[in-house]
């Protein structure tokens, strides 16, 4: 079976920065495939690569064995993926439904003109945000007004509407408490039970652990080695500690 | 809502209308047929090139150009019309030349990376210049088309025909800003441009749209100048240049706190030319005008301007 998507050989620099050197990917359909790898290994660089942000020096990415470029965000967003990123890019001083739907906003036609449907995108939001967090119920209020996990929530309701058939989360759960991460994760199986892909990052070894089906491991820019079957949080952190590239 | 947002939302208007009130019950001839429909023409230029200045500003764009480029357009209209092109011809002509200003703004904002504030002074120099070009130096005046004046000085009932126009543009404007996928997609270019961008946003176009806009407007704005004056001069719509920002400035302490909005820049626009209008009738001196302009400039943007701080400081 062709890789749902892989990614072969990238290379991205930052000026003189080596952020990637010569990175690869697979992904199988249908899989939770987490990316490890400490502060700076270039794990949100790749991410954004694969979401169109940024574009590599070199390298390929193919999606079901076809050659693709990603030269925008909206050619990913095409393509089938969406991605929730570490920095969240929400705007501040819109609203939640407007963050949720941006971009994609519904319309009703209204004589004859296609107006926006706020009413429904009101309560689209509300359904999906009571997925992971039901404390949020007014979807007029300002991004700004929420706390750090509220936002993360928003900015993952905004991933899910596109319902891609990729979603990719970039340390979904960093600003989480127990109770939003534990919906967090719970929301991750949920997308992998109706069938999606999912790319995970996360420096949470016990939820890699407990949610990955396969792990790659990033060390400076490089591969240093992809993990398959039964891991522990243990065995993750000491790969990622010792460098270790046996499988 | 509690009284502060209250104070917030609507302060600003309810002083505009105590304004009004004010001035009908203490500035002679205030009230008077005459000068309510002159303040009403006033406010539809002000008006209609403060809604493309806040086009802009709502993309996080200045567009300092608009009173230069609108003067641009109405040397164009007017040399046109002199040299016997149909009236029509000249109006599209006029306008087209506001729209590639602006294209030309946008251009330059998002292409060459110049950013706005510093492209557009140099648009409006650019414009200026042509400006005395096209005319030497003289005002175009004589034989105007009666059909062409109609759009300046023409009424339906007792209601002045550019009245209508105005209404009509604020509709658009309004619904356009507000209810339409293009105008949240503007909205969420000036709020977070990369936010926008990763949510498949084209915020280049959106951002040259919000610069077209303007220069439509201004191309709009100087044919009902001309048709109302009869007459078209570089610099005629050099006055509406700190009016409109003032207008486009102090919209923002409405209806939308702290957020360029249509609404406000047309009660903005009501508010600034009414009280230019009262001061004159009061006996004010002339020079009055434009510290009171400046007083509402600077303080607009002192209670509200999140947005026009990114926009000006985005260099
Ligand atoms: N826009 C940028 N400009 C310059 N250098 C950058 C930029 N983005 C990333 N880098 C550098 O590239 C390297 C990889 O960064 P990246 O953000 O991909 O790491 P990461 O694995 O996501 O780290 P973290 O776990 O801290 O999120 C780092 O050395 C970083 O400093
Ligand atoms: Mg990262």
């Amino acid at each position: 079976m062709a890789p749902r998507i892989s990614a072969t050989g990238i290379h991205k620099n930052y000026g003189a920065v080596e952020a990637l050197r010569g990175v690869s990917l697979d992904v199988r359909p249908g899989e939770i495939h987490a990316v490890c790898g400490d502060n700076g290994a270039g794990k949100s660089t790749l991410i954004k690569i694969l979401a169109g942000v940024e574009q590599p020096d070199r390298g390929e990415i193919a999606i079901d064995g076809r050659a693709v470029r990603f030269d925008s965000p909206t050619a990913a967003l095409k393509a089938g993926l969406a991605t929730i990123h570490q920095d969240l890019a929400v705007a501040p001083d819109m609203a939640i439904y407007q963050n949720i739907f941006m971009g994609a906003e519904l319309t009703r036609s209204v004589l004859g003109l296609r107006l926006l449907d706020k009413a429904r995108m009101r309560k689209e939001s509300l359904g999906y945000m009571a997925q992971l967090n039901d404390s949020i119920t007014d979807m007029n209020a300002k991004v700004n007004a929420l706390s750090g996990g509220q936002r993360q929530a928003v900015a993952i309701c905004r991933a899910l509407r596109w319902n891609a058939s990729v979603v990719i989360l970039d340390e979904p759960t960093a600003a989480l408490g127990v109770r939003e991460t534990e919906q967090v994760l719970q929301l991750v199986r949920s997308l992998k039970k109706a069938g999606k892909t999912v790319i995970l990052i996360s420096h949470a070894m016990q939820d890699v652990a407990a949610l990955a089906d396969r792990v790659t491991i990033l060390r400076t820019g490089r591969n240093q080695v992809t993990l398959e079957g039964d891991l522990s949080a243990d065995a993750l952190a000491h790969y990622i500690l010792s460098g270790d590239t046996r499988h | 809502m509690n009284a502060k947002q209250i104070v917030e939302t609507y302060g600003t208007f309810l002083a505009g209308v105590a304004l009004f009130l004010f001035l009908l019950g203490f500035a002679p001839n205030f009230a008077s047929a005459a000068n309510l429909l002159n303040v009403l023409k006033q406010v539809s230029f002000l008006s209609i090139l403060a809604f493309g200045f806040t086009f802009a500003l709502i993309a996080s764009e200045l567009d300092l150009s608009f009173a230069n480029v609108c003067s641009l357009s109405a040397v164009v209209i007017g040399f046109l019309i002199s040299t016997e092109v149909d009236w029509p011809l000249a109006v599209a002509a006029g306008v087209t030349t506001g729209i590639v200003a602006g294209l030309l703004n946008g251009f330059l904002v998002t292409v060459l990376k110049v950013p706005s504030l510093i492209s557009t002074l140099g648009t409006a120099s650019i414009a200026n210049g042509l400006a005395f070009m096209i005319t030497g130096g003289v005002a175009f005046v004589g034989r105007w088309d009666a059909d062409f004046l109609f759009l300046g000085r023409g009424k339906v009932g007792v209601v002045p025909v550019i009245i209508l126009f105005t209404l009509a543009i604020l509709a658009a404007a309004l619904i356009l800003s507000t209810q339409t996928r293009t105008g949240v997609h503007i909205q969420a270019t000036g709020e977070n441009e990369e936010a926008a961008r990763r949510s498949g946003i084209n915020t280049r176009g959106c951002k040259v749209l919000g610069l077209t806009l303007s220069g439509l407007a201004a191309g709009l704005t100087a044919v009902f100048l001309v048709a109302n004056l009869s007459s078209a001069a570089p610099q005629m719509a050099g006055d509406f240049m700190l009016n409109g920002i003032a207008a486009t400035l102090l919209g923002m302490t409405m209806f939308t706190p702290a957020k360029p909005n249509i609404l406000g820049s047309f009660v903005g626009a009501l508010i600034i030319v009414m009280l230019s209008n009262g001061l004159v009738l009061l006996g004010a001196q002339y020079y009055i005008q434009d510290i009171m302009l400046g007083i509402i400039i600077i303080a607009s943007v002192a209670v509200s301007a999140s947005v026009l701080k990114r926009a000006a400081f985005a260099l």
